[in-house]
């Protein structure tokens, strides 16, 4: 819905509903679109991903992850952390 | 009383040595077995580099069991793993019924990461989240 009107075509139309700021494409859940791709708490190279570089979980704004998927995500994430396959801040020097 | 699947990933002590954290591993699944659970599959995923300090270390050796049994049976195992000095920290986990069992690890042989999919504006994530409507 949000990808009808975009770019160009805003002219005049200044009160016309949200329009999506800047031209990015739409993100897709990664899970969804993969199904056999599977939240685990022992993949910490899936789960890696999701973290930013001081270790912070990125938030589904960015990654385009679903809610589903996020809650699940963020679950395994923390459990990881707690048997130190991910790190809970940026790793010690 | 209904017994389920679960699993539980322990960080045995690195000074214990390949040998050493085998026989704890063992000992460690004979706890569960006393428990009235059945040991499925048992991975050692060897001698791992924490993601941060645990009791000083900077690694450990990763032991995961899969197994069936009561949760009654869980919490005592659970208890008993907090009493061995040497077991740095563990994690229990039940499992769906249907879950897949976990397919074992190319042994060190660290496979090419994956390409990163940097995510768009992640850079921009750090320390901005807090003016974020």
């Amino acid at each position: 819905m949000a990808e009808r009107e975009r770019g160009e075509r805003r002219g005049k139309g200044e009160g016309r509903g949200f329009r999506r700021r800047g031209m990015g494409r739409r993100k897709v859940c990664r899970f969804c679109a993969d199904k056999t791709m599977l939240i685990d708490y022992k993949d910490s190279r899936v789960l890696g991903t999701f973290l930013s570089e001081r270790g912070k979980i990125i938030p589904s704004r960015i990654t385009g992850n679903c809610a589903s998927h996020q809650r699940h995500l963020t679950l395994a994430i923390k459990r990881a952390r707690t048997v130190a396959l991910l790190p809970f801040t940026a790793a010690y020097p | 009383m209904a017994d389920r699947r679960y699993e539980t990933l322990v960080l045995l002590h690195p000074d214990l040595g390949e040998p050493g954290a085998k026989e704890l591993a063992e000992r460690v699944k004979k706890l569960i077995e006393d428990q009235g659970g059945t040991v499925g599959q048992v991975q050692e995923w060897g001698l791992r580099e924490l993601a941060y300090l645990i009791a000083k270390q900077r690694r450990a050796f990763y032991v995961l069991f899969e197994y069936r049994s009561t949760s009654k049976a869980l919490l005592e195992i659970e208890r008993n793993l907090k009493l061995m000095d040497r077991v740095l920290r563990f994690v229990s986990v039940r499992q769906a019924e249907n879950a897949p069992p976990t397919p074992p690890r190319p042994a060190a042989a660290r496979r090419p990461e994956r390409e990163e999919p940097e995510f768009e504006g992640a850079a921009e994530f750090e320390g901005l989240n807090e003016e974020v409507s």
